[in-house]
């Protein structure tokens, strides 16, 4: 180990210094963003049979301004959005309890909190499937207490959909607002609390402020990956809902589509992109908003 | 008083039906591992069969192996690089303007990656398979290892490491006895965290792994799309049982103590 390690550190200085920090980098390069790039090129240059490009042309997005692909992004955007949303109002009340009232039984609580979340997706997918079946638990209890005579079909309905989006991600925006509602220097609290300060205004002048950060950071987390998402809108909403993730595979999988699934994917990242940049201002908004009138 | 305990009792529910949500259907999912008649049917007697069907199945047990090794593959990989990374900026190296490349991760769906992955693996003529997977697997451990490590090594005491260098200790010396052990905390953190995500990942293996190989999320849509079956409820009860496991170990006092 140590030799080894001398060798290459001799190298590193002799020849070329960059060669140890390199490999990262390369697999990095060769590995993520060579694969990009020729998603972006096959969607503007028409490529023949041996992947020569014979001519640069924008036709593969022409049939993508249709109302059809529009609304595929905007649909995708908006079950983006609202998972964001859904596991922010669960989030941060259960964040913020396990912090301020968890006690000793903090580390527990959030264990069950990672554990979902470091299990199998597709797990969690059939599971909820005995809840929301035709014959399964929820329709069982309703039907029990007589508040329906009828069972509602909850599977491939949008409401499942949504309902497993905002259960999978929640994790991801309840950890962030955890550890920053943990560093949160609590004499703040006491501070305001002192002052006269009310509890509502507790929380909206000290404790948003110094949180939302964290909520940013956790709304980004659960949008982006959400927003390509394409297993659970295929296996909890039927046939019948697109979103960009599906559509694009299939273009892609498809036998004479390949440019066209290129093309859309680069559509829906960069629209991705721009209600990223939406979001960040509206986030810096809503802080300076927050902090307003404050001497 | 009466507001506060309102204000108590609807927190508590809160977080109460929190975690109902997350463990209702978990729960229902175990309690019909057991059952000996399949799901609609109600409660009937208590069973082992399933557990005995699923520990019969090789296909499972393939799959299983399948992404334990890819999984230890790419972690091992993702750690490597990343430490090397981090050795050569000890080194005096320059990664601050190339460190931005690796939050590209963060901003591209997975999905998206994947796909473009698969129609470079196959622009080129690579027949996918194991290392296409691994390959994959990898670029996704990168994103979390690089970030997280670079993060720590900035947060360290660096008059550790000039201290060992003043007293005469060689840069590699330091880095080996200094640095590395200092790391280790981190290191063992995002290592069981990438392994985890690798392990569970759905996405990359959907579109990287081909037709030959199948990973345990493979095998698990398989038998999703045949439809409900106990057996199922048993392999999840004990992916269930071990990945709690994992979390209780990860977070129980001694270990956090010990490593964190």
């Amino acid at each position: 180990m140590y030799a080894l390690f001398h060798k290459l550190q001799r190298k590193t200085r002799d020849e070329s210094p960059f060669a140890i920090g390199s490999p990262a980098l390369i697999w990095q390069i060769v590995f993520f963003y060579l694969p990009l790039l020729l998603m972006m090129v096959s969607s503007i240059f028409i490529l023949g049979e041996e992947g020569d490009i014979q001519g640069l042309s924008f036709e593969n997005f022409a049939p993508l301004f249709s109302n059809a692909h529009l609304s595929i992004i905007f649909s995708s955007i908006i079950l983006a959005l609202s998972t964001a949303l859904f596991s922010l109002l669960i989030a941060y009340p259960l964040a913020h309890f396990i912090t301020f009232k968890g006690g000793r039984y903090k580390t527990l609580m959030l264990c069950f909190l990672i554990v979902p979340f470091w299990t199998n997706l597709l797990l969690h997918v059939y599971a909820w499937f005995f809840v929301l079946e035709r014959e399964g638990f929820l329709n069982t209890l309703l039907m029990h207490f007589g508040l329906i005579q009828e069972p509602i079909r909850f599977l491939n309905s949008l409401f499942a959909v949504m309902l497993m989006m905002t259960y999978y991600y929640l994790p991801f925006m309840v950890l962030p607002i955890f550890s920053s509602l943990e560093r949160f220097d609590r004499r703040l609290l006491e501070a305001s609390t002192d002052l006269g300060a009310s509890w509502r205004t507790t929380f909206r002048k000290v404790m948003l402020p110094l949180t939302l950060p964290a909520v940013r950071a956790g709304f980004f987390l659960v949008f982006i990956p959400s927003f390509g998402e394409f297993i659970i809108p295929e296996l909890m909403g039927g046939d019948k809902r697109y979103f960009v993730g599906n559509v694009v595979s299939q273009y892609v999988l498809g036998d004479e589509t390949g440019g066209m699934g290129a093309a859309f994917m680069v559509l829906s990242c960069i629209a991705l992109v721009i209600t990223v940049m939406f979001i960040y201002l509206g986030f810096k908004k809503v802080s300076k908003m927050l902090l307003k009138g404050m001497k | 008083m009466r507001k506060g305990f309102l204000g108590k009792f609807s927190s508590l529910s809160i977080v109460a039906t929190s975690y109902l949500f997350l463990y209702l259907p978990i729960l229902i999912l175990i309690i019909f591992s057991f059952n000996t008649k399949h799901f609609p049917a109600p409660w009937d007697q208590f069973t082992f069969k399933w557990y005995k069907e699923l520990f019969s199945s090789s296909a499972l047990w393939v799959s299983f192996f399948n992404s334990l090794f890819v999984a230890s593959i790419s972690t091992s990989l993702s750690l490597l690089m990343g430490i090397a990374l981090i050795f050569f900026r000890a080194q005096g190296g320059r990664i601050q303007k190339t460190l931005p490349l690796f939050y590209g991760n963060l901003i591209i769906p997975e999905t998206m990656l994947a796909i473009s992955l698969l129609s470079y693996f196959t622009l080129f003529k690579i027949e996918l398979g194991m290392p296409t997977l691994i390959v994959a697997h990898t670029v996704l451990g990168l994103g979390f290892v690089i970030p997280i490590l670079y993060t720590r090594y900035l947060q360290l005491d660096h008059r550790l490491t000039e201290a060992s260098e003043v007293l005469g200790a060689s840069p590699l010396q330091t880095f080996y006895k200094i640095t590395l052990p200092l790391l280790r905390p981190t290191l063992l953190a995002t290592g069981l965290l990438i392994f985890i995500l690798s392990f569970d990942d759905f996405i990359l293996s959907y579109f990287c792994a081909g037709t030959k190989i199948q990973t345990l999320s493979l095998y698990l849509l398989s038998m999703l799309r045949s439809g409900i079956s106990p057996v199922v409820n048993a392999l999840s009860t004990i992916l269930l049982f071990f990945s709690a496991l994992f979390v209780m170990f990860f977070f129980s006092p001694k270990v956090r103590s010990r490593i964190l």
